[in-house]
């Protein structure tokens, strides 16, 4: 059953997304683990965390093992939630030849009162 | 849970092609992730021959020796587990219905063998039954665990 759709700014942006595509996948992963599979530095994937942590999508635990800390990050089930409702978002976009989201009425996409929804040309 | 179209984003207009490419990168990274559990060739051999060691033991006939090669077999099973953890960095739900339907069936088939063994090594006095019980469940073992693997890394590749 999908999700409820619902475009997330948050987890729009293409690192954040391909971090919730992996967490979303496992119960943890390590941090390097993530870097390595987006190819940035500790401090952009650093960055991207503290976005989604602090959203309350992402939680992140410490531990150490043989005097080395290691960092690994799991998701929330808010976190869960609000990736399965941007996927089921993006999938309603590539069905509809594009939104603006949160517009765009029927197809169970997030409507904010007052707005048309308006096809945008590619 | 809002979502969050916030004023940094100018109306976050986003067209098919973004959101396909958004899709496609998605899609990516899940592949990516089903490679990373790919264990490595000899891992699942290191398993079966754990087991197969364990049931061809039983040939010498000597409990005790039987009984400390089941707890190196479960000590060895649980040492690979936790290498295979640390090495692809991750922790996950290996089991759902398929892949658990996969190993109770290897269990099941092991038990089959075992028992096969028993009768024909203490029941009919056959030698080399044990040590046959115990070839045969290595390559069983190795089947059931790239088996498992494959269901795994499809589940990744599709999962949302």
């Amino acid at each position: 059953m999908s999700a409820p759709a619902r475009f997330d700014e948050i987890v729009h942006a293409p690192n954040r997304l391909q971090i919730c595509a992996i967490l979303s996948a496992v119960s943890s992963a390590d941090f390097g683990i993530v870097r390595e599979a987006l190819g940035v530095a500790d401090s952009v994937l650093s960055k991207h965390i503290r976005v989604l942590h602090e959203a309350g999508y992402v939680d992140v635990h410490k531990s150490t093992c043989a005097s080395r800390v290691r960092t690994s990050m799991s998701m929330t089930p808010a976190g869960r939630a609000a990736y399965d409702g941007h996927l089921s978002a993006l999938q309603a976009i590539v069905g509809n030849e594009g939104f603006r989201p949160g517009a765009r009425r029927g197809d169970g996409l997030a409507l904010s009162p007052g707005q048309e929804g308006t096809p945008v040309s590619a | 849970m809002e979502s969050h179209d916030g004023p940094g984003h100018p109306a976050a207009e986003v067209a098919s092609g973004e959101a396909a490419s958004a899709m496609s990168a998605v899609s990516a990274s899940r592949s990516w992730l089903a490679d990373r559990v790919i264990a490595p060739g000899w891992f699942h051999l290191a398993f079966g021959l754990l087991a197969g060691g364990a049931i061809a033991e039983a040939e010498i006939r000597n409990w005790a020796l039987f009984g400390w090669s089941v707890a190196a077999y479960t000590a060895g099973c649980c040492a690979l587990s936790w290498w295979n953890q640390r090495r692809v960095g991750l922790t996950m739900q290996y089991f759902d219905c398929r892949t658990r339907a996969v190993f109770a069936g290897h269990v099941v088939t092991l038990s089959g063998l075992i028992a096969v063994a028993c009768w024909a090594g203490l029941d009919r006095g056959i030698h080399g039954a044990f040590l046959a019980a115990g070839a045969l469940a290595v390559p069983l073992t190795v089947v059931s665990g790239r088996w498992t693997d494959k269901l795994l890394r499809a589940r990744l590749r599709t999962r949302r």
